[in-house]
């Protein structure tokens, strides 16, 4: 699902990523961790094709992302599911709306968007807010609708920045829980993160990123 | 896509309702200001088109040539300037124009024919040329040479050019104000664009909301600019009538040319920011 080949990402002649090979098959959860500044939403970015590589090759869905002429951006990242760490939310739209949209930009018809949308809000506990504008929510609130909207459209591989940076132990288990069901049903999961209770909760394969390179790859616990 | 694209595009109208009317009054003023210059443009055509006109200058020639030397010399005179057409006006009508327009001179008319100098008309479209026979022993005066018609047509022209100009200016106010208005609209909607393509929007999914939002103003700019210029028009129509001129229209093609400025200049301007906007969030 994932190849990367000695790739590499500087910004300004900072070093950000060194030659890094990965390979991630289809359908593992895998989880990347290390400290704040090590690369980690950088990597991210760099899958789904928000940054450009400075060398090296990335190959997400069986194609490579720096050779993908612009057209077939779009396709590619409808493939995608991403939880951004500062949740990128549509402003101007309502919790339901903001689902919804993704969902209709997908081809999903009206009805059956709403009823998706609705099956997530639930089940993050966040159906009795569907009316709200993002502004009107807590940031665990806006975490949530951005996961609900990342899992909605059931992606073939989810990426996700710090999912439970905003939430409180027991909604960052249910989001584990969701994470494993979607993974269980056979989507690639890739969750940055440097919360150590959730790598614990859960053993996965496990990346650990320093300086720009990838010191760690195993189970976690070791 | 096509209902999306109106369903998001109306709503982004009805967020900035208010700005969007007065967006909409802003461009719809150029526009019909430049469609009354060029309908004004249309309506100095004849009269800019009378500055190539030919005009008369009459040539008095010497009493002493006697017919043959006359014809001589016109016949000379028509091979040295072939774009001359030069008449020799009989002496009954001599007589005759000279007893309408000065009646004063009955006793020199009366006088005989003798006393009167042979009148001899040049039609030609450079009246100033005709100085050149000034001096000839032949010739005893040459008559004014500035045409009051071609003067006439020369003002019109300048006037019509000036009027194009003023047209074009405005035309480009209009394009200017459009794609600022456009450039800001994009503006204020940056973030929502970079998570729409983000979350795989496809860029017509992106682009068509905007262009409806900026189309339906554009519209109404160029029906407001239109009955803008109908109602202007017609008063200078009536000024214009009133003055025993004829009266101005504004002209199908150019009430056209305003309904097309109106809707097509901010979905240009859209168009061409919104690729830009593209590019850039590509290349970043």
């Amino acid at each position: 699902m994932i190849r990367l080949r000695n790739l590499s990402k500087d910004y300004e002649r900072r070093k950000i990523l060194r030659g890094i090979d990965l390979q991630v098959d289809a359908g593992e959860f895998v989880f990347l961790t290390g400290p704040s500044g090590a690369g980690k939403t950088t990597l991210l970015r760099l899958l789904y094709a928000a940054e450009s590589p400075s060398a090296g090759e990335v190959w997400v869905a069986g194609r490579r992302l720096d050779e993908l002429p612009r057209a077939q951006l779009p396709l590619l990242r409808r493939k995608i599911g991403v939880i951004f760490q500062d949740f990128k939310l549509l402003r101007r739209k309502n919790v339901l709306e903001n689902i919804t949209f993704a969902l209709r930009i997908h081809g999903v018809a009206p009805r059956e968007a709403q009823r998706r949308a609705l099956q997530v809000l639930k089940r993050l506990g966040l159906h009795h807010r569907q009316t709200a504008l993002p502004d009107a929510l807590s940031g665990g609130e806006q975490q949530r609708v951005a996961i609900a909207r990342a899992l909605a459209y059931q992606p073939r591989l989810i990426l996700a920045d710090e999912p439970t940076g905003n939430l409180d132990a027991d909604l960052a288990s249910e989001l584990l829980s969701l994470l494993c069901d979607i993974n269980y049903q056979g989507a690639t999961v890739l969750v940055a993160t440097h919360d150590h209770a959730l790598l614990e909760s859960l053993p996965a394969r496990t990346l650990v990123l320093h300086h720009g390179q990838i010191h760690y790859d195993g189970m976690w616990p070791p | 896509m096509i209902r999306h694209a109106l369903a998001e595009g109306w709503l982004l109208l009805r967020q900035r309702g208010a700005v969007s009317v007065v967006l909409a009054l802003a461009l719809a003023v150029p526009i019909s200001l430049a469609g009354v210059g060029l309908s004004l443009h249309r309506w100095l055509g004849p009269v800019a088109a009378m500055s190539g006109q030919a005009s008369v200058v009459a040539v008095l020639l010497h009493p002493r040539l006697d017919g043959e030397q006359r014809s001589n010399w016109i016949s000379e005179e028509a091979k040295a300037h072939p774009e001359w057409v030069i008449t020799e006006i009989s002496r009954e009508d001599l007589v005759e124009r000279l007893e309408r327009w000065f009646p004063y001179l009955e006793e020199l008319v009366a006088g005989g024919d003798a006393s009167l100098p042979p009148l001899v008309e040049i039609e030609t479209t450079e009246p100033a040329g005709v100085a050149v026979l000034e001096g000839r022993s032949e010739v005893l005066a040459v008559g004014p040479r500035s045409s009051v018609q071609q003067l006439l047509g020369r003002v019109a022209r300048g006037l019509a050019w000036v009027l194009a100009a003023m047209s074009g200016v405005l035309l480009t106010a209009a394009v200017l104000l459009a794609s600022v208005w456009v450039h800001l609209e994009l503006f204020r909607h940056a973030d929502e664009i970079s998570i729409m393509r983000l979350v795989g929007a496809t860029e017509p999914t992106i682009r068509g909301p905007f262009l409806v939002a900026v189309a339906i103003p554009g519209a109404v700019a160029g029906g407001l600019s239109i009955v803008g210029s109908i109602v202007t028009v017609a008063g200078l129509s009536r000024l214009s009538t009133t003055l025993g001129l004829p009266a101005v229209t504004s002209g199908f093609e150019i009430l056209a040319l305003q309904a097309g400025a109106g809707l097509l200049l901010p979905l240009a301007a859209a168009a061409i920011t919104l690729a830009r906007h593209a590019a850039d969030e590509f290349e970043g």
